[in-house]
């Protein structure tokens, strides 16, 4: 396809150019591109996000989580190996597991009619089978094997672990490329993981409106005043911005400044001058990956968010509630030999993040007036992304829209919304 | 918190028109401001947590909010008033009847609270259910908590928390 113009589809027309400094206000709001993403994005070819390893240590230990709105199970096999399987019953649709984890025993057992499965998915058994007395039960010729629990393609990497439904996908190497899995491995160097802790939040606006603004170094430097105030980032610091070959991936890293210096804020209005932080643990990362980097925030396709601020570092969800509200789960993880003094670090560094974070309170708020601006918007109308350009470049500087641009890049290809860039 | 806490219940009326008092004054330095007054009904060394009760049933103790010193309070009151983006809203904490035990280190304080939040628009929505369990001390008279643990229900919380609980 080239542009909107040998488009036999509607859709396509939405965009009013090849490249994507235009994204039009429909994507955030319309139920029927919203449905096509699930169904072309989710449950596509990609590799999605379902939950750290240390998370089901042990035989039969399961975590529940989402890919879209499809809810899956994370299971701990009892040859260690892990499997995704749908939380949906093949009978009769129930959904099978209730809480957030736990664990299953040998056999996911369905609550209503009990039929049983493997940790793997494949159906077992259930109750008069054969029926009572040869009456009733199950036609003899009925297929077991054909009416197992849908079963997701698995990896994992350095402990975090991915799935999807398609099981042609290439590996998640392949997906993610050389690049991403350098900078993912930087975080996850293959140390122990444990959890510090969860929290989740409803955030109502679009779910890429949540990737987008991971991928704005621009908003971070102007609308945080809290990490503008104490130096932890201004649009004047070292830093990279990272876009992969595939557009989709991008990771954004700086060197944290000085205190001083808030002049160069770029006519950014800061916090009241006489604002010093008692508390300048929140502030002083112990660097811990071998490099001088104090904020790396990386991206992966589709919604995913690798965070380390100083030293709290999370996971970070997101997951599609509807065309106008996401959830955002954020799994805190240190690593297994933390020393008391990083745990604590972790705890006390977690109020930057989180649903009352310094940082992180005013991307939510932001984000709502978003979706609150745009919806009702009329067609045509589109966000402009010209910060930084029109491409889709990898950068040495923060002022810059060039990995959002990128995120459109591919989901205009997936979407089969006209080629973009062409 | 401590299991090993040896506690008596109180029963003492004018201790608990006291603690009830010193709780209804913290919610108003919340609902109804300033919030420069909010970090002052801590002892000096204290622990001000605001933890899910999915984490800490888990025995994780991160919070959405961990603050171990006035100084970190007043740090998140400054934040909060002068370097923080968001809408403005109305907080309405409302209180249920107070458990009082006195552990000898202080009374240890259970309540149940329901915390409302109402949107610019007028829209008024749970914003969580909660039990405050809190350690109050007396110091030079005045009762002060020395901590306070806001363990909330709703983990899935339907909005960001910009205030204090
Ligand atoms: S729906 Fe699961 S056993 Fe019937
Ligand atoms: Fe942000």
């Amino acid at each position: 396809m080239d542009g909107t113009q040998s488009s036999n589809n509607s859709e396509t027309d939405i965009w009013s150019e090849a490249g994507t400094t235009r994204v039009p206000f429909q994507v955030y709001q319309d139920a029927e591109i919203y449905a096509q993403e699930l169904e072309k994005i989710f449950y596509g070819s990609s590799w999605n996000y379902v939950g750290l390893e240390c998370e089901v240590p042990n035989s039969g230990d399961f975590r529940r989580n989402f890919i879209g709105e499809r809810e899956v199970l994370m299971i701990r096999k009892g040859d260690g190996a892990l499997s995704v399987v749908e939380n949906r019953c093949a009978h009769r649709g129930a959904q099978l597991c209730q809480t957030l984890s736990g664990n299953a025993g040998s056999a996911i057992m369905c609550p209503y009619h009990q039929w049983t499965y493997t940790l793997d998915g494949e159906l077992t058994g259930m109750p008069f089978k054969r029926g009572i007395n040869g009456k009733g039960g199950l036609n003899p010729d009925f297929d077991m094997k054909a009416h197992g629990l849908v079963a997701l393609r698995v990896e994992s990497l350095n402990g975090v672990v991915f799935a999807s439904f398609d099981h042609d996908v290439p590996t998640l190497k392949e997906y993610l490329g050389p690049d991403m899995v350098k900078y993912f491995t930087r975080i996850f160097n293959g140390r122990g993981l444990r959890v510090v802790g969860y929290e989740r939040q409803v955030i109502d606006c679009n779910w890429k409106l949540q990737m987008e603004n991971l991928k704005d170094p621009y908003h971070a430097g102007i609308l945080h005043l809290f990490l503008i105030s104490f130096g932890l980032f201004r649009l004047d610091q070292e830093s990279k911005c990272l876009v992969d070959d595939s557009k989709g991936h991008s990771v954004l890293m700086t060197n944290k400044g000085t205190e001083e210096g808030k002049e160069d804020t770029g006519g950014v209005k800061i916090a009241a001058p006489d604002f010093a932080l008692t508390d300048h643990d929140l502030i002083q990362p112990r660097l811990e990956f071998g490099d001088n980097t104090t904020l790396s925030i990386q991206t992966l396709f589709p919604s995913i968010i690798i965070q380390a601020q100083c030293n709290t570092l999370a996971t970070r969800q997101v997951i599609p509630k509807g065309p106008g509200s996401h959830e955002l789960v954020w799994t805190f993880f240190g690593f297994k030999d933390d020393d008391d003094e990083m745990k604590n670090l972790r705890l006390r560094q977690a109020n930057l993040m989180g649903s009352a974070g310094y940082v992180t309170l005013d991307d939510a708020e932001a984000l709502e007036f978003s979706q609150v601006g745009l919806s009702g918007s009329s067609a045509g109308d589109a966000a402009v992304l010209e910060i930084g350009g029109t491409d889709c470049e990898s950068n040495d500087h923060l002022v810059t829209e060039s990995l959002i641009r990128g995120f459109y890049m591919k989901y205009r290809d997936i979407m089969g919304h006209g080629k973009a860039g062409a | 918190m401590d299991q090993s806490e040896i506690s008596q219940p109180v029963t003492d009326d004018v201790v608990l028109r006291r603690i009830e008092r010193l709780q209804l004054n913290y919610i108003s330095s919340i609902d109804e401001g300033p919030l420069d007054n909010w970090p002052h009904f801590f002892t000096d060394k204290c622990l001000y947590t605001v933890v899910s009760r999915d984490n800490f049933d888990r025995g994780m103790e991160l919070g959405v909010m961990r603050f171990e010193s006035v100084g970190m309070l007043i740090d998140r009151a400054t934040a909060t008033q002068h370097a923080a983006v968001f809408a403005p809203r109305i907080i309405r904490h409302l209180l249920g009847p107070t458990l009082v035990d006195d552990t000898g280190e202080g009374y240890r304080s259970r309540c149940n609270v329901a915390i409302y939040q109402t949107s610019p628009d007028g829209d008024t929505m749970l914003l969580m259910t909660a039990i405050y369990n809190d350690l109050i001390v007396e110091q030079d008279g005045v009762l002060k908590f020395k901590e306070k643990r806001v363990i909330y229900d709703t983990h899935r919380i339907p909005d960001s928390i910009v205030y204090p609980l």
